[in-house]
């Protein structure tokens, strides 16, 4: 949502007239819009960090010792920072998809299964690609996951369109036949023979994503999230079809009043979401782990949403915010290992940091409101 | 205080308003509350007595709402004393105000249609225990809707109501929670002349108990009717406080808006052009199969005004989304300029020249958190010079808002601004100014002046003539007789999905649109 650019000093003084609150802390941040909402983030995340030293410091270690390691883990190396990175990739990718449906007021939680989807169809064409050359067989993998993941959410869509089943229901419930799907795939036809586990043979040198440094893990992915997320900030804000999600978000009945069909905007807001998971997944399979593995996807599309909500649906947003998660988690391994600090305490922060970012998103809210 | 004074207070019939014997019931003193720059309510002073309706006027913009939410507890007051009943309120919420013994009416109703009234009275009531009662509740309910006139079936579902009677049961609600002062924000905006002589019979029956109402509302004839006094708010402060028995229509106007509006509205006669809108036997039924619109056939000419009257729920927001395209029409023809629109888009339809007010600001004409620039793009987003290809230009839509901006006199400082900041004045001008601005056809408009300031509703109507006389043709639906009187070229009514024939504006009989309103006739 646009803020009006006089909001900022106008509600300065009105928050000084009135009781100091949170809402006024924010207020004072920044005077625009955007300073204001970084500013609301920021603190949202420290807040996280100061509650989570409670459970660190019941198990009677340092929580400073415990933060050290972590930042030393995200940031200690340049293949800490890479590690990463790569893992900030498909959380970027699937939450800008979803922040595309939260502001058409869809609510697509379908993202692990897209994701399952898109990596198994990603998978199946890089294991078939025979002699393609290399830059095409990568491409067609990645089409072929991004199309899979649309076709996954555009279930969903039609689900909704023509029974009315709401697509939280269905995209979730989704979410476990891709997973099977892929469990199927891994112990059937895709599945590699004598592995002990289920996963696939792993790709020829030549349908892996090239890194962008040599000696280093961190590959091209990340660049095309970057790309990816323009898109989508220039689709929503300067494009007809954003305009449209837009208004299908700001107003079903306004929506309609302008002519604008919601079968249309659902259909082509869930291929884009879908899509978009499903190129992670893609992405995921080809760069990261050189084969398909059972349970690669687990918790992906939950911290797509999540992301997607601390970027309160912002696809700019979204970067920063996917990129703390990356970090977040890449840190947390070496927090157990360093510290003895559990690494699930990692998923304290993330819960509490959207909490409190949400707690602020509120407060703006009813701001606005009067 | 109050035994000793009771006996005197029971008198409390105009004009003998004696200000010493009535004990006060609710006393605001030096309320004031700014939003950052503008300040809603600079030093307001309001006083209401026991048994007392007090008429509540002021332009939208003026501080009524303000006013009114301080006194219930929504919002906080910079600064000022409240006392009720002689005990201090402060920074209470709405739920303390209810049990001090206040009741507020919105607009918008917040009764669950799929329930009872006996559940919704319940719903939310601490007094109704833990485990309920709800004969017992219904006897209760049956006693004072007896009391207070009001006709009230305790087990209707609400859904089944019409406004009016649901207006009551929010009146049943407020009072059997206890409310000695009841809030009545624009309770006659959506109700037919007979349901509106009802209502000020209800208000008249909880005077004669001892309540005492706000009474807020544009329409001057109403609150010089039904209030013991008036006061005025302009600019947030009051500009005028006045019994009733001198209180005069002209002068609250000018109290109001500090100018005088009694200019009568100017209409150039002109012959009537050929048909710009026909409708043939156009039939309607809702999702569940019940009738909607009933063999509706009618002309509009250029350059003239068809006004329907009725009152909400009788089909009108079916016959104006079915005509604008957003709802199929089952069997029928519509004609605009001789082509058959009647299986076309929305979209299609502005394109050959149909512009649509709809009633709701809210959410369907406008979005209140996009921009103004945005709302003004709203139906014309996809077409030049608005769009190129797929893309949006921005340029042109920033260069379209500064123009309509200055075009309809929109008070804002330019396109960016969120369309929810603005009054609803300002916000019917964005609508206006997108409507009109595009010198359409035929324009629909539904009750375009609803909620408006006599000023603001000035502006709509004189924009609205002014379209008229460039030859533009324009179906009017409203409830509100006096403007479907003063704008109508031709006048009908519209009842229970049947259109009755339009008569000239000369030959209409008020009395029997009235009844024919109300379904009498």
């Amino acid at each position: 949502m646009k803020d009006p650019v006089a909001l900022g000093p106008i509600e300065l003084s009105a928050s000084e007239a009135g009781a100091p609150d949170a809402g006024a802390l924010f207020q004072r941040l920044g005077a625009h819009n955007g300073l204001r909402a970084t500013g609301r983030a920021v603190v949202a995340v420290l807040l996280a960090f100061a509650v989570t030293a409670i459970p660190i410091l019941i198990s009677g270690k340092s929580p400073i010792a415990a933060y050290w390691a972590l930042l030393h883990g995200a940031f200690g190396s340049f293949d800490h920072v890479a590690f990463a990175l790569n893992k900030s990739t498909p959380y970027i990718l699937t939450a800008v998809g979803v922040a595309l449906c939260f502001r058409a007021q869809i609510i697509n939680i379908g993202g692990e299964g897209q994701i399952a989807v898109g990596g198994l169809a990603a998978s199946w064409v890089a294991l078939n690609c025979g002699d393609l050359p290399s830059l095409l067989a990568i491409v067609l993998a990645l089409a072929a996951g991004a199309v899979a993941g649309a076709l996954w959410a555009g279930i969903a869509a039609v689900i909704r369109l023509t029974r009315g089943v709401h697509e939280v229901l269905s995209t979730l419930l989704l979410n476990f036949v891709g997973v099977l799907l892929v469990s199927e795939a891994l112990n059937g036809a895709m599945g590699e023979a004598g592995a002990g586990f289920p996963q696939s043979p792993m790709f020829d040198e030549a349908v892996r994503l090239p890194t962008l440094f040599s000696g280093y893990d961190l590959h091209v992915g990340l660049i095309i999230a970057l790309v990816v997320t323009g898109c989508a900030q220039f689709l929503l804000w300067r494009t007809r079809f954003g305009f449209q999600l837009r208004l299908l978000g700001g107003s079903r009945a306004a929506a309609a009043y302008a002519g604008v069909s919601f079968a249309g905007g659902v259909i082509g807001v869930m291929l884009l979401g879908g899509g978009l998971a499903g190129l992670a997944g893609g992405i995921e399979v080809l760069g990261v782990h050189y084969r398909l593995i059972e349970g690669f996807s687990l918790g992906f599309g939950f911290t797509g949403v999540a992301v997607a909500l601390l970027a309160a649906a912002n696809p700019l947003a979204v970067v920063p915010a996917g990129l703390f998660f990356g970090f977040l988690q890449a840190g947390a391994l070496a927090m157990q290992r360093e510290v003895g600090v559990p690494s699930s305490l990692v998923y304290v922060i993330q819960g509490f940091s959207i909490v409190f970012v949400l707690c602020a998103i509120g407060l703006d809210r009813r701001w606005q409101r009067v | 205080m109050a035994t000793a004074a009771s006996d005197a207070a029971l008198d409390c019939k105009r004009p003998a308003l004696e200000e010493s014997v009535l004990p006060a019931l609710l006393e605001m003193r030096g309320i004031v509350k700014t939003y950052g720059a503008v300040c809603a309510n600079r030093s307001v002073d309001l006083d209401v007595r026991e048994g007392c309706v007090v008429g509540l006027l002021g332009e939208n913009g003026s501080g009524k709402s303000t006013l009114m939410k301080v006194l219930f507890g929504m919002i906080r007051p910079d600064s000022g004393r409240i006392l009720f009943q002689g005990r201090a309120l402060a920074g209470h919420s709405p739920r303390e105000a209810i049990a001090a013994g206040i009741g507020m009416i919105h607009q918008h109703f917040t009764l669950v249609e799929a329930m009872t009234v006996t559940e919704n009275v319940m719903l939310g009531w601490a007094a109704a225990g833990a485990v309920l009662k709800p004969a017992e509740i219904a006897a209760r309910i049956e006693a004072t809707s007896r009391t207070y006139g009001l006709a009230v079936d305790p087990h209707a579902i609400v859904a089944t109501l019409s406004f009016g009677l649901r207006q009551r049961v929010e009146i049943v609600k407020a009072i059997l929670r206890g409310a000695k002062l009841l809030i009545l924000d624009e309770p006659t905006s959506n109700l037919s002349p007979p349901e509106v002589a009802g209502l000020l019979g209800v208000i008249r029956r909880l005077r004669e108990e001892r309540h005492s109402v706000i009474f807020i509302s544009h329409k001057l004839a109403e609150v010089i009717e039904i209030c013991d006094e008036v006061v005025v708010l302009r600019d947030g402060a009051v500009s005028g406080r006045t019994p009733i028995a001198e209180a005069t229509r002209e002068g609250l106007a000018r109290m109001m808006v500090e100018r005088d509006l009694s200019a009568p509205v100017t209409r150039s006669a002109r012959a009537p052009g050929q048909a710009v809108l026909a409708v043939e036997g156009l039939t309607r039924r809702d999702a569940s199969g019940a009738t909607r619109l009933s063999e509706i056939g009618f002309t509009v000419q250029a350059g003239e005004i068809l006004a329907v009257a009725g009152v909400d729920g009788n089909g009108q927001a079916d016959l104006l989304d079915t005509l604008a395209g957003i709802l199929p029409a089952h069997s029928g023809r519509i004609l605009l300029d001789g082509r058959d629109i009647t299986r076309m888009s929305v979209r299609r339809r502005l394109a050959a020249g149909l512009a649509y007010i709809p009633i709701d600001r809210g959410g369907t004409s406008l979005v209140p958190g996009m921009t103004i620039a945005d709302n003004l793009a709203m139906r014309d987003f996809d077409r030049p010079p608005l769009a190129r290809g797929p893309l949006l230009d921005p340029g042109a839509m920033r260069a379209r808002a500064n123009e309509r901006i200055a075009a309809f006199d929109i008070r804002a400082p330019h396109g960016d601004v969120q369309a929810r900041t603005l009054s609803g004045g300002n916000q019917q001008k964005i609508v206006l100014a997108r409507e009109i601005g595009r010198k359409p056809r035929l324009l629909l408009a539904f009750q375009p002046t609803w909620g408006l300031d006599p000023g603001a509703a000035r502006f709509v109507i004189d924009q609205l003539l002014l379209l008229r006389d460039e030859g533009g043709a324009i179906l009017y639906v409203s409830a509100e007789l006096e403007e479907v009187l003063t704008l109508g070229d031709r006048i009908a009514v519209l009842s229970n999905g049947r259109l009755s024939s339009p008569e000239p504006r000369a030959e209409v009989d008020v009395t029997r649109i009235g009844l024919m309103m109300a379904g009498a006739a």
